[in-house]
């Protein structure tokens, strides 16, 4: 911000004053019209899905547009279209519990492996982590085949832990935990032994509640992450009855999709509502998040 | 209560010897401390004890009970730490109460017990507060109250109050003197100051380079210390050393020259009974409060010395000199403010001077 005092302004002669509070103010505006301009980019998509979603049906859009809604009813009329004539509230179920087993999974094996890198020696340490760093490195495109072929002669094919397991091991959520978890004071992991913890205990009640942080971080960027994963579901989990809300949208999307535009924007604007209510709710740990870690998931 | 022995330990980090050939008994309900420079081993030592640390060579008893092997929580020994290691999201009642929660003890005993050590260290208001919101001394208090919790047989203190400031410093010490009285548990203290060991201590051991140089109580250390180390470390201003020849060796006394570069001086008689006369070169230890500026240097005898500093107390006056060889001498005034004088005279009680041999191991008169 620019509050610096100018010389001028020092001089405390009356124009002087006025002139650099103007300055302050010019830049003021502009930040704040570049702000809104960002934002008008970013909401513009999400206003136009609710715009096209709440509009009187047979009045196309791209003919006459507005950039206001017209008429709740049809907009609930759509929505409830989607939810009688589609699987939709079944694939909001697999979502959910495919985001938040995998979110639970991750926070729980990363933290517990980023505990023993972090804090303590065992023979292999720096090989096995060598191979997490590696495995960092590969993109998910090579391995997503062998994961597959992997998945299917598990026989978890259409199977909710093949939707989930093979996604719990976060190299990134390790990597993370153990740079955090290294901060940990050690001190205080001796306190905690000499009172008598265990290592279980010093993992739960030191080691977790001192991570929280972190541990926020990395469920806000796994929910971002899994909320959002198209082809793994796609490939792992085809039969109807396991679609993903992401794969439900897709079918509306598709080319030959005999439906209408409102309803293919409502099932959008269906599949946006969990983010944005997450987002809304866990908004200020977000930005933390990823200032601190310096991801964008 | 409990007394501790330490026999034969010693402690390598791989190939690097850290600790070596510490012996040490301690009784039951001492208050000692572990004293030396910094990096000396004292944490080590400390961390041995506590089984934190393995030993690598030596013994290590708890009432007659052999502890290398055992448990460090299983011990009897609770310690507390230099950053104070407390949970910061636990409040104080729960960092109190910590081990009990892990021991599963019911929390009417938990708060039995956090409340009676909260009452012994007047923390009693604060236990719904967490560690942020407390000051330094408070959070030492607590990281104490902690100990008192778990009732262990020895308390180890690492530097506990080095974090704090020097006015906060002399009141919690004077805390921790009525802490002991009350509990009557043994204690071991780790410090650097010896301001600290001096005071604390029933008993003091000296440590340097990994080896213990001397044990005993704070003012037989400062008044009989076995070797030029332990003489240094003991005491402010630091006791002068001074290099000599041996001019005579005479049954109850010997007579020194040399000092100070001062050849033509007459020599110093120092009363030493079975001087062994193959020694010729030794070192004086003359502790500062022992030399004294001569009032009026012209007819004074003494070592003629050029006052470079002075530093004045009120009560007392440190004359920081320089002697005619370059070494240096610091002399003290009792109650006498320096004259301003730069060429001066240095009078020393020669009855309190203490002689060390070239290697710096004390050379003691033979008891009559
Ligand atoms: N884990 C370790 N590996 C190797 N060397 C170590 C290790 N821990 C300590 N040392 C070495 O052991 C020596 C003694 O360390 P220690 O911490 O006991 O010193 P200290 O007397 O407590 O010093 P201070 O007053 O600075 O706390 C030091 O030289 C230190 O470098
Ligand atoms: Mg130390």
């Amino acid at each position: 911000m620019s509050t610096t005092v100018t010389p001028a302004a020092t001089l405390s002669s009356a124009s002087a004053s006025i002139a650099s509070r103007r300055s302050v103010s010019i830049a003021t505006i502009l930040k704040w019209l570049v702000a809104i301009c960002v934002a008008i980019v970013a909401v513009f998509p999400i206003w136009w899905m609710f715009n096209v979603v709440f509009s009187h049906p047979g009045v196309p859009i791209s003919i006459n547009p507005r950039l206001y809604p017209t008429s709740l009813s049809a907009g609930l009329n759509n929505i409830l279209t989607i939810f009688t004539e589609t699987d939709y509230l079944r694939a909001y179920y697999v979502s959910v519990m495919y985001t938040l087993l995998t979110i639970i999974g991750i926070l729980l094996f990363s933290s517990m492996a980023a505990f023993e890198f972090a804090q303590f020696q065992f023979p292999g340490k720096n090989l096995l982590f060598g191979i997490v760093m590696i495995s960092l490195m590969v993109p998910k495109a090579v391995t997503i085949i062998p994961t597959y072929l992997l998945t299917v002669q598990l026989g978890w094919l259409n199977t909710m832990q093949g939707l989930v397991v093979p996604g719990l091991a976060s190299a990134f959520g390790l990597f993370m935990l153990i740079q955090f978890m290294k901060s940990i004071p050690a001190e205080m992991i001796e306190a905690a032994r000499l009172d008598g913890a265990n290592h279980f205990q010093i993992y739960w009640h030191v080691a977790i509640p001192l991570s929280k942080n972190a541990l926020i971080t990395l469920a806000i960027l796994t929910f971002m992450s899994t909320w959002g994963n198209y082809i793994w579901p796609l490939i792992v989990a085809p039969s109807p009855t396991m679609y993903t809300v992401g794969q439900v949208v897709g079918l509306f999307n598709a080319p030959y999709s005999h439906t209408t535009v409102d309803i293919v924007m409502t099932a959008n604007l269906l599949a946006a509502v969990p983010p944005l209510i997450f987002f809304l709710i866990f908004q200020r740990q977000i930005v933390e998040g990823i200032a601190h870690s310096g991801t964008k998931g | 209560m409990s007394s501790l022995q330490i026999s034969n330990a010693a402690k390598a980090y791989g190939a690097v010897p850290i600790l070596d050939n510490i012996n040490l008994d301690i009784a039951s309900g001492e208050f000692v401390v572990f004293v030396g420079p910094s990096g000396c081993g004292k944490s080590t030592l400390l961390r041995m004890i506590s089984g934190l640390e393995d030993i690598t060579a030596g013994e290590m008893r708890l009432d007659d009970r052999v502890i290398n092997h055992v448990d460090p929580a299983k011990r009897g020994i609770a310690m507390v730490f230099q950053s104070y290691a407390l949970y910061p999201h636990l409040t104080v009642f729960e960092n109190m109460a910590f081990s009990l929660t892990m021991a599963r003890a019911p929390m009417a005993e938990r708060k039995e017990k956090v409340e009676r050590a909260a009452e012994i260290l007047r923390l009693t208001h604060l236990l719904d507060r967490r560690p942020a919101q407390l000051s330094g001394g408070q959070k030492q208090r607590v990281a104490i109250g902690r100990a008192i919790v778990r009732q262990p047989k020895v308390f180890l203190f690492d530097e506990p109050l080095s974090n704090l400031d020097a006015e906060l410093r002399v009141q919690m010490r004077a805390e921790l003197i009525q802490l002991h009285q009350r509990l009557r548990a043994t204690m071991i203290y780790v410090t650097h100051d010896q301001v600290e060991a001096m005071t604390l201590a029933d008993k003091i051991v000296v440590l340097n380079g990994g080896r213990i140089q001397q044990v005993g109580r704070p003012l037989d250390l400062y008044d009989d210390p076995d070797n030029k180390f332990v003489a240094g470390f003991i005491g402010t201003p630091t006791m002068n050393f001074l290099s000599a020849r041996v001019k005579d060796v005479a049954a109850d006394h010997i007579v020194v020259s040399g000092l100070g570069g001062d050849t033509a001086a007459a020599g110093l008689v120092i009363p030493f009974a079975g001087f062994d006369p193959s020694i010729r070169e030794i070192q004086l230890g003359i502790r500062p409060e022992h030399a004294t500026i001569a009032i009026d240097p012209a007819s004074a005898e003494g070592l003629a010395a050029k006052v470079t500093l002075v530093e004045e107390l009120g009560d007392l006056t440190s004359v920081h000199t320089v002697l005619a060889n370059g070494e240096r001498l610091v002399a003290q005034n009792h109650g006498r403010r320096h004259s301003g004088a730069i060429e001066t005279v240095v009078r020393i009680a020669a009855d309190k001077a203490l002689v060390f041999d070239m290697a710096g191991q004390r050379l003691r008169p033979a008891k009559a």
